[in-house]
């Protein structure tokens, strides 16, 4: 049930009516994770085909935790302008995304590549059982950035290749 | 008229009751999936569904343990009924290692905590998880993860990992920094206890 609700809000199905629900667990989650589970920063989707966005996908359906972080770039600083998540899972995967997607807002790739598993743990003073919930998030932001190096090098490719063939 | 509607009106939310009906039954199918192991092939096609429309993503973006996202993919693309388990332990396989390497470790550590002077330690097995309490030197969590046949831990020293059965070595292994279960446990409860523990 706690999962279906957690699902429902990811996935921007409910309005604001399940806040019963935290108030019910509020001796268990820390008020961060709660606050952010609550109210989610950066939740929605970017168009994964604009070559200025990177997309990290991690986790598997199979395990109850799916996580997309998808950073928007600018392509000439290197800095990551905005962010949004989706996340499939319970609160604290949902609160872990959520503070991803703060914390790389106006960060330099390389800079947000540095971002521990081990901050957002500590920042959500998640319990232990809980960590995998910020390794999720650590890895989503390393796939992001991935991804739009991965990009930036096939645009540049087909650059480099169209002014071989003008010249 | 106002009965014309009124009749409009109970058709409309009975409509929407009806769709909110089927995306919460959709999700907890979804969920069902999530939780459960041993699902039909049958849910599985259906449970795609929904989440295939969320993640409007192909697959190759998945990135985690490739065996993972083999497993948990593999019904998009090639039909519901062809789960490759071949690479992957059976799930009985699994549980019969699993348990005896989460029971073996408990019996270990508790004898180790008798002959540790730490406040606070406690070894506990409930529910399938394995929780060691070293007071305020932190918590130590194990528990299977059977969908992906892994051993999941949460140490206070290094943080969340996640141990692969390595057929060949006979050992739980890491893959992303190949650090082997026991003597990973070996080294960080030395170094937080101060007494050597033979683990393996």
């Amino acid at each position: 049930m706690m999962l279906r609700q957690a699902a429902k809000k990811a996935l921007g199905l409910t309005s604001r009516q399940s806040t019963p629900w935290s108030v019910g667990i509020s001796r268990l989650y820390h008020e961060n994770v709660i606050d952010h589970y609550d109210n989610p920063r950066n939740v929605g989707s970017f168009d994964k085909n604009d070559p200025t966005v990177g997309t990290g996908l991690v986790g598997a359906p199979a395990c109850g935790d799916v996580m997309k972080l998808q950073i928007k770039v600018d392509e000439k600083t290197g800095q990551i302008t905005d962010a949004r998540f989706k996340t499939f899972g319970c609160g604290s995967a949902i609160a872990s995304s959520s503070v991803a997607t703060e914390w790389v807002k106006g960060k330099a790739m390389e800079e947000v590549l540095t971002i521990k598993n081990t901050q957002i743990a500590k920042h959500l003073s998640l319990p232990p059982v809980k960590l995998h919930c910020s390794m999720l998030a650590e890895d989503a932001i390393k796939a992001a950035v991935k991804d739009y190096k991965e990009k930036r090098v096939k645009t540049n490719g087909a650059a480099a290749a169209g002014e071989t063939t003008q010249a | 008229m106002s009965f014309v509607n009124r009749t409009a009106m109970a058709t409309a939310s009975r409509f929407l009751l009806l769709r909110r009906l089927s995306r919460s039954l959709k999700l907890s199918q979804t969920l069902v999936h999530s939780n459960s192991s041993r699902v039909s092939s049958n849910l599985i096609h259906k449970t795609i569904e929904p989440l295939d429309s969320f993640w409007p993503i192909g697959e190759s973006h998945i990135r985690h343990d490739s065996s993972i996202t083999t497993r948990s993919f593999s019904s998009q693309s090639q039909g519901p009924a062809s789960i490759d388990n071949s690479s992957v332990l059976q799930e009985d396989e699994f549980h019969r290692l699993a348990n005896f390497t989460i029971h073996d470790l408990l019996e270990k550590i508790e004898e180790y905590g008798d002959n540790v002077e730490i406040d606070g330690f406690d070894i506990d097995y409930g529910n399938e998880v394995l929780t060691l309490k070293l007071g305020s030197l932190g918590t130590y969590v194990l528990n299977k993860q059977t969908p992906n046949r892994q051993i999941w831990m949460s140490s206070p020293v290094s943080g969340p990992s996640r141990f692969d059965w390595d057929q060949d070595a006979n050992v739980w292994i890491y893959r992303r920094t190949e650090a082997k279960l026991h003597k990973l446990l070996e080294e960080e409860l030395e170094n937080l206890c101060g007494e050597p523990i033979q683990l393996s």
